[in-house]
């Protein structure tokens, strides 16, 4: 999978046209063969773009950054990254008509060591779903498969677990970049600021990482994409997926079928009921 | 509440946790203004008996209810938490409660996935005319709790300096 040509060619046309101001991509980091984002504004810079296997971050996180904000950007996605950019168009974060999207038939990206990422084993939408243009060969849906680490978690017993989720609290610091990293975490003040200051006394416990996951996890529930930027981002290495794909696995088993972001329009799971939901754990 | 036994009470995610024989638990109950607010108050002028351990919290619509208003709980002073609000189709709102029950399914099974009991964290429907249910419900609430301990998982005083 590489489209490092195709993209700098569009890119280099659409400035020319004046149909974008701004491009986002990848670019080699300059330390390793590792990939991070850039931002492009001057048409001569597209020669840095690139677009393999190693484009692991999901591009649409840059849309609520101030060097986008009102401007009309291109931008390379991926399937997951679609289908944030398909949550993030219908709640009114962007407007289509300023975007010049370059879809990929996404083949699956790799981590630090060359092993292909989980959510890429596991990804149901390898397409992008919302594009002006197309790179590759499309795959098709595929089914959706339940996360292995989730259903071995649900093998052990309680106590097992309380330990397993005691020592991920413990470990993080509390230093945000979860929600930062997140594309779909954008509100200008977050609920879990509000309280940081008069609760915790500006202290990383684990009573605070508790409150601070789990309420972000919940607030993403029905429209994470499992995109993982928040993995990639923690510096504890934390399995944060773990939340989101427990939630995204109820959803899917009791409510429709619903997975975040697969249809235009789509809103997440939380924006809409169905007379049929699950009433047995209500007294 | 007295106690049901007089066996030594341990904390069913941390057994090496015993309970103090004063040990009474704090159960925060949410009711929705319309339906188990009305049934609450229904209890008590109908002079039913019910637990005194429940804290009662009044909220407009039990899809006011946050998932973060539970955790809140579970991390401040309560033990368990007991969500009331109207039957389906009686919602004050016409739809309110079948976007919190959504909710309410996904928060406890996460909540469950990390290592809490699922009766830490228990729902209900209870209309305005329901006031014998309403003490029915805070009993079962209340025993299912004592039954698990106390709850000292990510209990915010713990790392008070």
């Amino acid at each position: 999978m590489d489209y490092s040509n195709q993209i700098r060619d569009i890119a280099a046309k659409l400035f020319a046209e004046g149909k974008i101001d701004v491009f986002v991509g990848y670019r080699m980091s300059g330390f390793d063969d590792n990939q991070v984002p850039v931002v492009i504004t001057d048409p001569k810079e597209t020669s840095v773009l690139v677009f393999t296997e190693k484009s692991v971050f999901n591009l649409t996180n840059y849309l609520k950054a101030d060097h986008t904000r009102n401007k009309r950007v291109g931008l390379v996605v991926k399937g997951c990254d679609s289908r944030s950019l398909n949550l993030l168009l219908t709640e009114s974060q962007v407007k289509r008509d300023k975007l010049y999207i370059i879809g990929v038939a996404c083949e699956g990206v790799v981590d630090d060591k060359g092993n292909k990422m989980q959510n890429c084993m596991e990804c149901f939408i390898p397409d992008a779903v919302v594009y002006d243009e197309m790179l590759g060969k499309l795959q098709g849906k595929k089914d959706y498969i339940v996360n292995a680490d989730i259903t071995e978690l649900a093998t052990k017993g309680l106590v097992e677990r309380r330990e397993y989720f005691e020592e991920i609290f413990e470990n993080c610091i509390r230093c945000n970049a979860c929600r930062h990293s997140c594309p779909l975490c954008y509100c200008a003040k977050c609920c879990i600021d509000q309280e940081t200051s008069t609760l915790y006394n500006g202290t990383n416990t684990s009573s605070s990482a508790f409150h601070a996951l789990m309420t972000w996890s919940l607030h993403l529930a029905g429209r994470c994409v499992d995109c993982r930027n928040c993995e990639k981002a923690c510096p504890s290495h934390l399995p944060l997926h773990l939340l989101h794909k427990q939630n995204e696995k109820v959803i899917y088993e009791n409510f429709q079928n619903h997975l975040a972001g697969v249809e235009e329009g789509d809103r997440g799971a939380f924006y809409k009921y169905s007379l049929k939901d699950p009433d047995d754990f209500i007294m | 509440m007295e106690a049901e036994s007089k066996d030594k009470i341990v904390s069913i995610e941390k057994p090496e946790l015993i309970a103090p024989p004063d040990w009474k638990p704090v159960i925060m109950g949410i009711l929705c203004n319309w339906c188990s607010y009305a049934g609450s108050d229904l209890t008590g002028t109908s002079r039913t008996q019910y637990p005194p351990n429940i804290r009662i919290i009044r909220v407009p619509c039990s899809s006011r209810v946050d998932p973060w208003f539970i955790i809140k709980a579970l991390q401040t002073t309560a033990d368990g938490v007991l969500i009331s609000g109207c039957h389906p189709g009686d919602c004050h709102y016409i739809s309110g409660n079948y976007y919190a029950r959504r909710r309410f399914l996904v928060t406890k099974e996460l909540l469950k996935m990390v290592g809490f009991h699922g009766h830490r964290v228990q729902f209900s429907w209870v209309s305005a005319a329901e006031g014998a249910k309403f003490a029915q419900v805070v009993k079962k609430v209340t025993d299912d709790v004592v039954k698990l301990g106390p709850l000292h998982l990510y209990k915010k005083e713990n790392f008070n300096r």
